[in-house]
């Protein structure tokens, strides 16, 4: 139990400083960095515009964290944005709630980086608005708007050390030289780079620079952090752990996060909201799992998943889906949902692993092409008739290119997709105990 | 079955050694470069007269350069004038190369027409600068400066006649035609700064001071102390601006160690002095030179 005193200046004392090791200070309105150092040695102010709370115990840290301050919620307004006459985004509205974790994934050229910079401030948008809690940023310069960037080559000042890289952004804080470095080894010690703190950055490894980046970023304790694909220039092993930490980090020091990437693994793993862009367009905003499942669109089935979804071209005929040659039954519940596009060509989409192999002659024949094994599973490319398909099976599945085999097609877990516009047809509710394997 | 064969052919025996490739340089320096300088190391330990065949080794020039009385004056106006020129031209080419590329960064038009302009003093010779300089501090009534001042109710002042403001003049003068070179130096390095340094401290909030101390700066000292090196080597042989605009005076006013020298050899005939001042002239040089490599960061050197 703390308690938060209001001082005048709108800042906040907390008392008696000793017992709220993890309550989160600093400059900014948003849970910073506990400075446990100097708790013990100097009372805790928080300069978190707390007006609104007034003087008040505090049930714990993650209460503290729950009531700092207003939300930093960012909110994108039909922003578009030309270069000459090209244009690069078209109309984007988004709202990022606070202390999210939001990625923007899409191809190389669809329009997520200069998104990003559009909210950083280090570009300005053609038309729309940018609101950070309801306040328009627009005209605001970046250093204003107290975010926070992580760059794609990380950026770091080549002629400081790593401990002036990070102090960087306290360099016209109030705090006392003493403070300041406390701050720094909080940060460094968060990080795990307290070794490294008198190093220069040419002397650092890509992770280690990262890790810099990151500290660099984290102690001016921004409202909004932006990560401009932090990972793409590390190597497979080090992006995967970078992954789990930028994730760890969060769920640390929770504050509102916009994090592009072209890596749909990145998107899937990270984000608690994933937003598919394509040539300056959100395709669907979602969770990870929403995105997977439930594509809305063709361009989001296709773009994520490894390998690709399977798009089939298909006929709505008398209640059952003509592909080629063949006609597959579909089950009940898909007739209700499909009442009105009876004779339109659709594109069946199925992910390689609602493809079951079976090796009786019912289903689907294909013949396969190629067999990759991954070690954890084995993916199958096989064709039917001019029909190309990836089915993922179980890794000791033992198939040589050339052999016959059956595929069971799993389509109530399938999404059909109007070939024209590319959207997804509304689905049947979910009946996964009644697929046609069991019935 | 081929290889044996290939292996004794002419053309591959030659990557064996350095040697070969290493002899036209070394022949083209040689006779260039450091022939001449044995020569002039030679003649300053004669009595050499410029028309006068009959020459024997002594250490009269030498000793004539060490006691002459005006050795000290002639080395503080070459100390005043190179210091003076290589700041300016440093700090002038600093900062025309930062508009440049400001300029360019904010896409205006005419940066190219700019820099045309600077470099275009940079490719007029010497001498003609001299005169150009001559003409423009003149203190006739056609001197275009003193007649500008006049029209703007300033009195003409004595550029080139009052000792005091002759330096000030020929100073002026080298650090006009000098910027050129210095501004496409430094601009070359500020454009190999990554720009998204910049982007990194615009997030950081610094100012326009910060960012210059912070991240410009420190970049462009290896460029900078090049340049310092080269343009001090280029200010301290110079004579010809001189030459041509105060003639070194007026008196000694003006005179430099190299315009001393040229005078000493083609005033005065004094061979063995003018090349003991040379050798004079470039011991300074070479000791400047690892003066300033010596600020160089490790590994640049």
């Amino acid at each position: 139990m703390c308690r938060f005193v209001c001082g005048n200046d709108g800042s906040i004392n907390v008392r008696p400083p000793a017992v709220c090791p993890t309550i989160v200070m600093g400059q900014g309105r948003n849970p910073g960095l506990c400075h446990t150092p100097f708790v013990a040695q100097h009372e805790l102010r928080i300069n978190c515009r707390l007006h609104e709370i007034g003087t008040g115990d505090l049930a714990g840290a993650a209460e503290t964290h729950g009531t700092c301050g207003a939300l930093a919620q960012v909110e994108l307004k039909q922003i578009s944005k030309s270069f000459g006459a090209t244009d690069v985004l078209h109309e984007i509205s988004l709202s990022v709630p606070d202390r999210e974790f939001t990625v923007l994934v899409g191809p190389s050229g669809c329009g997520k980086s200069t998104l990003l910079r559009i909210v950083a401030g280090l570009e300005s948008a053609s038309a729309g608005e940018i609101l950070f809690d309801g306040r328009a940023v627009n005209e605001l310069s970046p250093g204003q708007r107290n975010v926070a960037m992580v760059f794609q080559n990380y950026a770091l000042y080549p002629h400081l050390s790593v401990a002036s890289n990070i102090g960087f952004g306290l360099r016209r804080s109030k705090l006392s030289r003493t403070q300041k470095r406390a701050a720094i080894l909080d940060v460094a010690r968060l990080l795990e780079i307290e070794p490294l703190l008198s190093r220069r950055p040419s002397a650092l490894s890509g992770g280690q620079r990262q890790r810099v980046a990151m500290g660099r970023a984290i102690i001016r304790d921004p409202d909004v952090f932006l990560f401009d694909e932090p990972l793409s220039n590390l190597d497979a092993r080090l992006r995967m752990q970078m992954r789990a930490e930028i994730r760890a980090l969060h769920r640390k020091l929770p504050t509102t996060t916009l994090y592009v990437t072209h890596d749909q693994i990145e998107a899937m793993t990270m984000a608690d909201r994933v937003v598919v862009m394509n040539a300056g367009r959100i395709e669907q905003i979602g969770t990870p799992s929403e995105i997977y499942n439930s594509p809305r669109t063709k361009f989001v089935a296709g773009f994520i998943g490894m390998p690709s979804m399977n798009m089939i071209d298909a006929r709505l005929e008398d209640g059952a889906l003509a592909v080629g040659a063949s006609r597959l039954a579909l089950s009940s519940n898909w007739h209700a949902a499909l009442a009105g596009h009876k004779d339109r060509n659709l594109v069946l989409g199925l992910r390689p692993e609602h493809l079951r192999l079976r090796t009786d002659s019912t289903g689907l024949p294909a013949v396969v092409d190629l067999v990759e094994p991954t070690g954890s599973e084995t993916l199958i490319y096989l064709h039917h008739d001019a029909l190309h398909l990836c089915a993922r099976a179980a890794p000791e599945t033992d198939l040589r290119t050339g052999a016959q085999v059956y595929l069971d097609l799993h389509l109530d877990r399938a999404v059909l997709f109007d070939a024209q516009s590319g959207l997804a047809l509304p689905r049947p509710e979910p009946t996964f105990a009644t697929s046609g394997e069991l019935a | 079955m081929t290889r044996p064969a290939r292996r004794a052919r002419p053309a591959t025996r030659l990557t064996s050694g350095a040697l070969p490739w290493l002899l036209p340089a070394l022949l083209m320096l040689g006779m260039f470069y450091l022939y001449p300088i044995a020569e002039a190391l030679r003649l300053a330990f004669t009595d050499a007269r410029l028309f006068d065949q009959s020459t024997s080794f002594s250490l009269a020039s030498i000793a004539g350069v060490a006691g002459s009385a005006t050795l000290g004056t002639i080395l503080r106006n070459t100390l005043v004038y190179t210091v003076a020129s290589v700041l300016g031209q440093l700090a002038l080419g600093l900062f025309i190369a930062l508009l440049v590329v400001r300029a360019e960064r904010a896409r205006l038009r005419g940066t190219l027409v700019l820099r045309t302009i600077v470099l275009a003093a940079w490719v007029i010779p010497a001498i003609a600068n001299g005169i150009i300089w001559q003409l423009l501090l003149s203190e006739a009534p056609f001197g275009a400066i003193n007649s500008a001042l006049r029209l703007i109710g300033v009195s003409p002042v004595a550029w080139l006649s009052d000792p005091a403001n002759a330096m000030t003049s020929a100073v002026i003068a080298t650090i006009w035609q000098g910027t050129a070179y210095s501004m496409i130096l430094l601009y070359a390095a500020l454009k190999s700064i990554d720009p998204v340094l910049y982007e990194a401290a615009a997030i950081d909030d610094a100012t326009a001071m910060e960012r210059f101390w912070f991240i410009t700066l420190p970049h462009m000292r290896p460029a900078l102390l090049v340049n310092a090196i080269l343009i001090k080597i280029m200010t301290l042989n110079m004579f010809d601006t001189i030459l041509s605009l105060t003639g070194g005076g007026p008196g000694r006013a003006t005179e430099v160690l190299s315009l001393f020298a040229y005078n000493t050899v083609f005033q005065s005939f004094e061979l063995g002095r003018g090349a003991a001042l040379a050798m004079l002239l470039l011991l300074i040089s070479l000791l400047l030179t690892a003066a300033l490599i010596l600020l160089l960061p490790r590994g640049r050197r």
